[in-house]
């Protein structure tokens, strides 16, 4: 028994000298948290979660959904905007927590209400139901639902209306837009492709038909004539609609096969899978949702752009609109956009960067239109 | 587990039997929480607070006490069917997909039965329906493979493996087709939500825990009674020990192997089945994912006993449980909960760590002849 007694003190002992020089050593494992940990824990010093209680502390809590807030994709992109809103001074106190199965969304939004945190949001199309379910739950809480259609707007029945639960959707058919238009300037072959997830997705429909939208456009514009090719992977398989980079790959060969030398990969993973396919090829390679420059190294060296949501200014933007009491229920469309060219910036020529500023800014205007259908008629 | 005391009273005897059999699980978890600590520490947060926050998240309400019972239904369903395989010698890595059977059926009946038919079940005929159903179709799903165990000797852990792909797979083809739900705005490969009486209610108002939890304490019950007392039992414990003894003692063989898998089979459609009939009201592609093969650890940790795998089941729930709030006072990953069960995980399999580190003494073991995990 003596011996136990040594063991158990050598590992207490063991563990204060390990955690003493553990401290210093933190750089390299807590770098993946680096912008989490270091918005939350500057300002915590002042603010505290026991704070939140207080009618003059705005505190701001983000439920992703089954992923992390370093994904470097949606969770991340609308963790940032809520990041921005406490850099703009709107909030006091920004806080996450990271869903790790689907049956905690509601008690992880509740863990926010029940601290007194005054705006929530939740981040993708997973969590819709149980954020309106929540917006009933607790009336004096703001959410924004990221990727969250709002359809009791549209309904008669007034009855399941929310009052404070603001979607945030996206023009997915004018990021699109952006990069058709973007991909038929650049093309000498013109011949363009996309490679794109199942067109049941509303959203992977409106990028897709945005895109050829784009290229007719610049097509008017240019008088050339641009061929596009537009592959939905509906026809393969179902669940891996969005992990399938192999049929990507193959997809986008096949179209440069045909001659094409511009690829939007729009869905997932196998997007990622044509677009990177399209790099190595030495063919433009267009990216998704955010800036894929930044998030797929693979593809990096040949990204022409990426067809963005624009989800960290959108939810800043909805967080300042809870403060100061302009947020209105339902639908929020934010804004599309597309990304830096980056290393592709001395191959596009002025004429064509002038271009895609005016396309951009008719489309925010409303001069330009994508006649695109909301989903697949 | 043979004690070298001879204990005098009955009463000491089996107190005497539970701390043999909870020592390595026990100091396995301590361990283990000692070095998540350390590891905690060494990404720079609090242990302490992070303890204080899994406590709290799990324990620390009347909310977190349901949650942690919500977590914990589906894990002891589960756990107990791979218990129940390992005594019977057998090695379900298969409720994973059992799982997802039973809760795609539960579904199917609780939402499609009434348009079926016509008109609208009791919830006393409709809900029992869509449980029996579901487990059922978990256990042929499971039977399947010890059947093929029983006539060809195909192993249980490679079907059972191939079985899972089979089941997700066509699970995500259902989901996706036939069974999606189809209101307009739905994206999600989900099926529409069961009728109302097809779910099970809650014990309490305002929270979730439902009576399913208190179908999972009464059938781990159930399976002990099963185990320890009856035939069936004891033919499955001794065909887990020595097949060819069990063969020249005259029992089925063959039979008590399909039966074990069946049985164990239909734990794990249970576990899908509530999760449907008691929680979701619907299954989605996703929801379950991962609770089979958590069931083998807590199987393992619980050490194949029923009691073992409740207790086992409610550690592992509060730690899912609690690993939000935890998240919320630290903001650490919430993956540091995974790498907690993990090293309990490896603790208790590789117990030698343990009884190295604590310099237990293994007590007079017998010269072991069985090939199962039941112990």
């Amino acid at each position: 028994m003596k011996k136990l007694y040594y063991v158990m003190a050598m590992l207490i002992v063991a563990s204060m000298i390990l955690a003493a020089c553990g401290t210093p050593a933190t750089e390299a494992p807590a770098a993946t948290e680096a912008p989490a940990a270091s918005a939350t824990e500057a300002p915590a010093a002042a603010v505290t979660q026991e704070d939140c209680a207080k009618p003059e502390v705005f505190c701001v809590g983000l439920v992703s959904d089954v992923g992390k807030v370093n994904d470097k994709s949606f969770n991340q992109s609308a963790w940032e905007g809520v990041q921005q809103a406490q850099a703009d001074g709107v909030a006091d106190l920004v806080q996450f927590i990271e869903t790790s199965d689907a049956k905690d969304y509601a008690k992880n939004i509740s863990t926010f209400a029940d601290s007194g945190f005054d705006v929530i949001v939740t981040v993708g199309f997973g969590l819709g139901e149980a954020t309106l379910a929540a917006g009933l739950q607790y009336p004096d809480v703001k959410f924004i639902g990221v990727d969250q259609f709002q359809a009791w707007q549209y309904t008669d029945d007034k009855a399941d209306d929310s009052a404070n639960v603001t979607g945030l959707n996206f023009p997915e058919d004018q990021a699109g837009f952006l990069v058709g238009a973007l991909a038929a300037m650049q093309s000498k072959s013109h011949k363009i492709g996309a490679v794109c997830g199942t067109d049941v997705v509303p959203p992977v429909w409106r990028y897709g038909e945005g895109y050829k939208a784009g290229a007719a456009y610049a097509d008017g514009m240019n008088s050339t004539t641009t061929e596009v090719f537009v592959v939905y992977h509906s026809d393969v398989g179902f669940d891996k609609t969005f992990t399938d980079p192999e049929w990507g790959a193959q997809t986008a060969k096949s179209m440069m096969d045909q001659g094409a030398d511009a690829i939007f990969g729009c869905g997932g993973v196998t997007g990622n899978g044509a677009i990177t396919a399209a790099a190595q090829a030495g063919k433009y390679a267009i990216g998704v949702d955010a800036d894929q420059y930044l998030t797929l190294p693979e593809a990096a060296p040949r990204m022409l752009s990426s067809a963005m949501k624009l989800i960290t200014p959108g939810v800043a933007q909805l967080i300042a609109a809870a403060k100061d009491g302009t947020i209105v229920a339902g639908n929020f469309t934010g804004t599309a956009g597309y990304a830096p060219y980056h290393d592709m910036d001395g191959e596009v020529s002025a004429d064509v960067k002038a271009a895609m500023e005016a396309i951009n800014a008719g489309l925010l205007d409303g001069s330009i239109k994508t006649n695109v259908s909301p989903a697949k008629p | 587990m043979q004690s070298d005391k001879q204990s005098s009273s009955p009463v000491m005897r089996i107190l005497q039997s539970i701390s043999d059999a909870s020592l390595i699980p026990v100091l396995a978890i301590l361990t283990a929480v000692i070095l998540g600590g350390i590891i905690i520490k060494m990404v720079g947060g609090d242990p302490f607070l992070a303890y204080k926050g899994l406590i709290e998240g799990s324990l620390g309400s009347k909310k977190a006490l349901s949650e942690t019972a919500v977590w914990a239904t589906p894990y002891i369903f589960a756990g107990l069917a791979v218990a129940l395989a390992f005594k019977g010698g057998l090695f379900n890595i298969g409720a994973e997909g059992q799982l997802a059977v039973g809760a795609v059926f539960s579904a199917l009946i609780g939402y499609a039965l009434p348009e079926w038919l016509g008109f609208s079940l009791p919830i006393y005929i409709h809900l029992p329906l869509a449980i029996i159903i579901g487990m059922l179709m978990g256990g042929i799903w499971a039977g399947i493979v010890g059947a093929l165990k029983a006539y060809t000797g195909g192993h249980e852990v490679i079907n059972t493996i191939m079985m899972n792909y089979i089941a997700l797979n066509t699970t995500s083809f259902l989901l996706n087709g036939v069974m999606k739900d189809k209101s307009p705005t739905n994206v999600i490969a989900r099926t529409p939500l069961i009728a109302e009486s097809a779910r099970m209610p809650a014990i309490f108002d305002g929270l979730r825990v439902h009576w399913g939890f208190v179908l999972a304490l009464l059938v781990a019950f159930f399976i002990w009674w099963l185990l320890n007392k009856t035939t069936l039992g004891f033919e499955i414990r001794t065909v887990g020990a020595n097949p060819d003894a069990a063969q020249y003692a005259g029992i089925n063989v063959k039979r008590t192997i399909i039966l074990t898998m069946m049985l164990s089979g239909m734990l794990a459609g249970l576990a899908g089945s509530i999760e449907v009939t008691g929680l979701n009201y619907r299954h989605e592609l996703g929801f379950s994912i991962g609770y089979g093969y958590d069931a083998i650890a807590i199987a393992l940790l619980g050490r194949s006993h029923p009691l073992g795998v409740v207790l086992a089941a409610l550690l592992f729930a509060a730690m899912r449980n609690g690993s939000s709030r935890m998240q919320f006072l630290t903001q650490m990953p919430v993956d540091l909960i995974s790498v907690i069960q993990a090293l309990i995980l490896l603790f208790v399999a590789a117990d030698a760590i343990i009884r190295y580190i604590y310099r237990i003494k293994s007590k007079g073991e017998r010269v072991v002849l069985t090939r199962g995990w039941g112990g």
